[in-house]
């Protein structure tokens, strides 16, 4: 074989499942946590297929430890901890992505004025300082007060103290952006301020926003557990991970699992996230300077 | 008329240690297809006076405080930003030293080029595409199709530049400013680009400010050189006058520090030491009494210290700024 032949061979050897070979041994921990979500995410969809019902109550068959009828045992009203967990999924996955891209577009906003813009940018960061300030746990206990109990404030609580976290990455990279000389023959093109920040600046920060929205929705997840476990979130009819340990909580010595299981599934989740964006953040890191 | 007249500019900045007086009283005529060197050391406020043609200095940190400088007429320095905004790119464009990062690293060349014909032409992106297309071509990149996709990393230094002068010119510019446009590149390449530059000048009748410190660039490019010292214009001539008569004592150093090939084979084979000359440039932050360049000229007199030189007429196109000019031009007779 001719080395010319050689070379125009590779192109076409590389499949598509190849080249998916390559990219899931290259990069593990992305592929850990896409796999992990995937497969929360599925559950929490597929869940009537093969879950029951998470709110039937059955006095005669509390606190059963996990057994071929129960996976996971049943809680102090006789419900099946298994389906009540993977519906609970569906809380701790929705207020998680919600308050990711939530919190990405609006700190995308902000931090793009804030960063370009420099006499917006003293009132402004003071005022993203000040809301960094406030505990989400406090403020969400705070808005339930004066509302009802739901989903919607709790991710409406969660996301006000992240949205200052978001802004702060965001802004730092217009800043350097700003700086660069491309920026400045932009300029010199003739380019107008709105035009330049979205087509110039705005393309470079969607890296490092991608990385800080996977830790958002982490923490977003963990902080919705802490406040249905206070009994500060969802109402607790609703099985979420939080209220099931929050419930769990008093019979922990005979049935350790309906907090166990639970605590465990939110530690996977958390984990899985993380993991992603800690595989993106090497990935899209531009001192890298590999290509995505 | 000339197409671009700038009197007196005078740009400073405002700095914590004081306001440095980066250009400091600069007059200089462009003629339309003309091509203008300007040329001394780094600091002398040669890319300053460049930026202030398109009043690109940052409002933060400088301001142009006196002066005019036309365009066709025109008056720039009290033009409105949008007014402004119009012309950068499209009339008065503008070449950076560094061709690795001038590029947005997120867009395609294809994007980059295009976005500027779509501003200032109002043409569609399909038919500035169309455009880029031909620009591409038009600055020698093979295979300018496929390059159209591709992301600035994956072209090489020389060829960003062929791209940057691609973006530049695509507009038809009637002022081109290159600020050090071959700095950044070794040595064949910087032939390629500065014959590339001036074979567009041709073609397109652009004119060319050629900001450099190389005066070997200048020898080759330019019909006329200015020489900058200190933020104020130093001499200014048609290049062949200045290489064969300088009349500044700091273009006669300049020129003196020059590398010759020739000097090897004059002195069989021990190497000359090059010629330097002594000191540096002075701090810009204080008003300079008299000549700036007089703490470091060999020709200095006690009038150099008191007042500064007035430009002095020594041929219809060669201005300079020096009291001692007669005796320098005795001497290097």
């Amino acid at each position: 074989m001719t080395l010319s032949a050689t070379l125009d061979d590779l192109p076409a050897a590389a499949s598509p499942l190849a080249r998916l070979g390559v990219a899931v041994r290259r990069n593990p921990t992305i592929t850990f946590g896409v796999l992990l979500l995937s497969a929360l995410v599925l559950m929490t969809i597929a869940a009537p297929l093969f879950a029951a019902d998470p709110f039937r109550q059955a006095p005669i068959n509390r606190l059963r430890p996990p057994s071929e009828r129960f996976w996971f045992g049943t809680d102090q009203f006789g419900r099946d901890v298994f389906s009540r967990t993977v519906y609970g999924a569906r809380v701790s996955l929705i207020v998680g992505f919600a308050v990711a891209a939530l919190a990405s577009l609006i700190g995308l906003a902000i931090g793009l004025v804030c960063g370009y813009f420099r006499r917006v940018d003293g009132i402004v960061m003071r005022a993203m300082d000040g809301i960094m300030a406030i505990p989400s746990i406090l403020l969400a206990i705070a808005l339930i007060t004066l509302t009802r109990p739901g989903l919607g404030i709790v991710i409406v609580a969660i996301l006000i103290p992240e949205v200052p976290r978001v802004v702060r990455v965001v802004r730092s990279v217009v800043l350097s952006v700003r700086a660069q000389p491309y920026v400045e023959s932009a300029i010199a093109g003739g380019t107008r301020n709105t035009k330049l920040l979205v087509r110039h600046i705005l393309p470079n920060t969607l890296a490092p926003l991608i990385v800080q929205a996977t830790y958002v929705c982490a923490s977003a997840m963990l902080i919705e557990a802490g406040l249905s476990f206070l009994g500060a979130g969802v109402p607790p009819e609703i099985p979420s991970w939080g209220n099931i340990i929050a419930q769990g909580r008093t019979f922990f010595q005979i049935a350790p699992w309906s907090i166990l299981i639970p605590g465990a599934f939110l530690a996977a989740t958390v984990l899985a996230v993380n993991m992603l964006g800690d595989g993106l953040r090497d990935r899209l890191d531009p001192r890298l300077a590999r290509r995505l | 008329m000339n197409l671009l007249q700038v009197r007196d500019l005078e740009t400073h900045f405002f700095t914590a240690d004081g306001v440095v007086r980066a250009v400091d009283g600069i007059s200089f005529d462009l003629a339309a297809g003309e091509t203008l060197g300007i040329v001394g050391e780094s600091g002398c406020g040669k890319s300053v006076t460049a930026l202030s043609i398109l009043r690109l200095i940052a409002p933060e940190t400088g301001r142009i405080v006196g002066g005019s400088i036309a365009f066709n007429g025109r008056e720039l320095t009290t033009l409105s930003t949008a007014a402004m905004r119009e012309l950068r790119g499209n009339k008065i464009a503008m070449i950076f030293q560094e061709p690795m990062t001038s590029l947005n690293p997120v867009l395609t060349i294809g994007t980059q080029i295009a976005e500027s014909v779509v501003r200032h032409l109002g043409l569609s992106w399909p038919a500035a595409r169309d455009r880029a297309h031909e620009m591409l071509e038009l600055v020698r990149i093979a295979d300018a199709r496929r390059r159209l996709a591709e992301y600035p990393h994956q072209l090489s230094g020389g060829m960003r530049q062929r791209v940057m002068i691609a973006i530049a010119l695509c507009c038809n510019p009637q002022v081109l400013i290159a600020d050090e446009p071959t700095t950044a590149l070794d040595v064949t390449i910087q032939a390629q680009i500065l014959d590339l530059m001036l074979e567009l000048k041709e073609k397109l009748g652009t004119a060319i400010i050629l900001i450099t410190h190389d005066l070997g660039v200048v020898a080759e490019t330019c019909e006329r050189v200015i020489v900058m010292y200190a933020g104020r214009m130093a001499e200014q001539a048609p290049v062949a006058e200045l290489f064969a008569r300088p009349l500044h004592p700091y273009t006669r150093g300049l020129l003196r520090a020059l590398p010759r090939a020739d000097d090897e084979v004059a002195s069989a084979g021990t190497r000359p030491m090059l010629a330097e000359i002594p000191g540096i440039v002075p701090a810009l932050t204080r008003p300079i009494a008299g000549c700036a360049f007089a703490p470091r000229c060999d020709y200095v007199v006690e009038r150099c210290r008191a007042t500064a030189p007035a430009l002095l007429q020594a041929d219809a196109a060669h201005l300079v700024a020096c009291w001692e000019a007669q005796r320098v031009a005795e001497t290097a007779a």
